[in-house]
């Protein structure tokens, strides 16, 4: 294709000292002057990732409720799961043992659920299920899926807060303290989830 | 990844536009005071938030912002003779004061009143520290005078420096944010840059290079930390305060000046990158403030005296020096810590389209302060309320750096360490 003879441009070789001179033309698209709005029409169109498989874990029902607000949009390839509440789970609880259900109530797999997984994002309100943080990010950890936690702020600073962002610290590779449940949306679009 | 009307949202802000309005809202840093170093000094020119303004110092050392173009015939008052308490256009002598209103029409009757229906619009301009600051909002809306540690310090304590970065103002803040980039792209200068090297801390950055993330709300913005592995099974923490709209910085090391920035939208394509290094408690050393004169640090060196170009620029590719790249002396091959950030960050494009990006759960710092913005600037457009980052309290940030146990948060335990006490020493490692 014949180039415009105005979309070459001379490089100033004299502010280039000992940095391999460019002592020809040079196309538009060929340097760093191509970031203009005109050149970004011409970057490849095309779906540059491929789905991602996420899975979003409740702690707490506090965390379920905000949960289940977002539940219904439309993501791409999330599940959201809610740990049981009282479930006695322990750190040395199997990972298949690990008692969690979809938000229609019916009961699902840790196991199953983790299996190509791209991202885990664990939800808590108030430090009760670290022992079900510690089961699930473990499981993350074996099998090498990014584990980030969000700490959902309730009222003002409180030592529930701090139990539930150190129970979530050891585990998670980010953790977040979001003032409110609207951000459980904003990074899971963020995340492409 | 971010929706196309939400990127819109943020990354526009002419007057009327959402986010204008928001940054409307700020004092707002809009000239280095050594553009006016003189009572009826040249005006100078400067672009903001998309619109065309004059600056000048009067014969009574007011500084004045006002539209650039004469309300007579459009001609631009950078031409203008600046004398006699007012600036006046040289094409038929109409003189405008400080505040943009005519006082003068050489070719109307004096007792017409003539002049006093001819306004420009203009804006507060005042000197805090080494910066002309502008609230380009309305007056019953104007926030306190900004007290920003690093304009209050003494004069011999602060250096500031501005350049001009060719793409939109957000694409540069969030670079501001990511504190995940400097294992890579800065790595190179904690070696070598004197404003950086020899803390103990770059050996905590050097030997993990896997950061783990904390980000934590605020009522100004966002703390960012950032945490490694440090001895004993301690952590090394280096958290970045953000203050909206996009005030950032940089967390310390060892006794080195504490540095920072302010990203300001010249137009939707344009932006000031703000550079600022302040010591809490001593003067700037002499080959300190050398050292940033010369584009050290977070500041950069200049294509011509008098330009806020910087030399390394889109027209020759940043003088890329790929055997430099080779050698590991810069991770890029670009020269300068500003200038890796600045190259990276216009080859996206003027606006990056976010819709195309693939965020990962550590860019959870850029994912919440677009979700704080969107938030305030919604609020601001829907409710009228006033966004965070305008008072005093908001404004007495600190960056921090310190090793803790691992059951501590760091939100508790630095709360003293990521606020400004005057006179008190910054926390570093």
């Amino acid at each position: 294709m014949p180039h415009d003879h105005d979309d070459m441009f001379e490089a100033d070789n004299a502010t280039r000292p000992g940095r391999g001179p460019v002592d020809h033309p040079t196309m538009l698209s060929s340097c760093a002057r191509a970031a203009t709005a005109e050149e970004a029409r011409f970057r490849v169109p095309y779906p540059n990732s491929l789905s991602r498989t996420s899975r979003i874990f409740a702690l707490d029902q506090s965390a379920a409720e905000a949960m289940y607000a977002v539940t219904e949009d439309p993501w791409d390839n999330a599940h959201f799961l809610t740990v049981f509440a009282n479930s006695h789970v322990t750190p040395d609880t199997a990972s298949g043992d690990i008692p969690i259900s979809h938000p229609n109530g019916a009961a699902a797999s840790l196991d199953v659920e983790l299996t190509g997984a791209d991202i885990v994002v664990l939800l808590a309100t108030d430090g009760s299920s670290e022992a079900a943080a510690e089961v699930i990010a473990r499981e993350c950890f074996k099998r090498k899926i990014t584990c980030a936690g969000i700490a959902l702020k309730r009222g003002p600073p409180s030592d529930k807060m701090e139990k539930v962002v150190n129970s979530m610290r050891k585990f998670t590779r980010v953790l977040v303290v979001a003032q409110d449940d609207d951000y459980i949306p904003a990074m899971l679009t963020a995340l492409r989830a | 990844m971010l929706r196309k009307e939400i990127n819109e949202l943020l990354t526009e802000t002419d007057a009327g536009k959402p986010m204008g309005d928001m940054f409307r809202q700020y004092w707002i840093p809009a000239l280095l005071a050594s553009e006016l170093p003189e009572d009826d000094c040249p005006p100078t020119r400067v672009k903001l938030l998309g619109e065309r303004l004059i600056a000048f110092r009067d014969s009574k050392g007011r500084y004045g912002l006002m539209d650039e173009f004469c309300a007579h015939r459009g001609v631009s008052l950078w031409f203008g003779r600046n004398e006699e308490e007012g600036l006046r256009c040289p094409y038929h002598g109409w003189k405008y004061d400080y505040t943009g209103q005519c006082i003068e029409v050489p070719s109307e009757p004096e007792e017409s009143g003539f002049c006093e229906k001819i306004k420009l619009k203009g804006y507060p301009l005042i000197k805090v520290g080494d910066i002309l600051w502008t609230h380009m909002g309305d007056k019953e809306n104007r926030p306190p005078e900004p007290i920003w540690e690093f304009a209050t310090v003494p004069a011999e304590q602060t250096y500031s420096s501005k350049r001009w970065q060719e793409c939109n103002w957000l694409q540069a803040m969030e670079g501001g944010i990511d504190s995940s980039h400097v294992s890579f792209l800065h790595s190179g200068g904690l070696k070598t840059d004197p404003l950086f090297r020899g803390a103990k801390g770059n050996k905590y950055n050097e030997n993990d290079k896997k950061p783990v993330f904390e980000v934590v709300e605020s009522d100004g913005g966002l703390h960012i930390g950032a945490r490694r592995n440090a001895e004993d099974g301690h952590y090394y923490w280096r958290v970045t305060p953000w203050i909206m709209p996009s005030f950032t910085m940089v967390p310390p090391r060892g006794d080195h000046p504490m540095h920072g920035h302010f990203w300001i939208p010249i137009d939707d394509h344009n932006c000031w990158a703000w550079s600022f290094d302040y010591h809490p408690t001593r003067a700037l050393s002499p080959e300190e403030r050398k050292a940033m004169q010369d584009g050290y640090g977070v500041h950069n060196q200049y294509e011509a005296p008098g330009s806020f170009r910087p030399r390394q620029n889109k027209d020759n590719d940043y003088l890329m020096d790929r055997e430099a790249q080779k050698r590991g002396d810069s991770y890029s091959g670009i020269w300068g810590i500003a200038m890796q950030d600045a190259s990276l960050q216009e080859s996206m494009g003027p606006i990056v389209d976010r819709t195309k990006e693939n965020l990962v759960s550590t860019d959870n710092g850029i994912i919440m302060a677009r979700h704080r913005l969107r938030k305030a600037v919604v609020a601001l457009r829907d409710k009228g309320v006033q966004p965070p980052g305008r008072t005093p309290e908001h404004q007495l940030v600190r960056s921090a750096a310190r090793v803790l146990p691992p059951e501590q948060p760091f939100g508790d335990v630095m709360k003293e360490d990521l606020t400004a006490h005057p006179g008190v020493k910054q926390t570093s490692v």
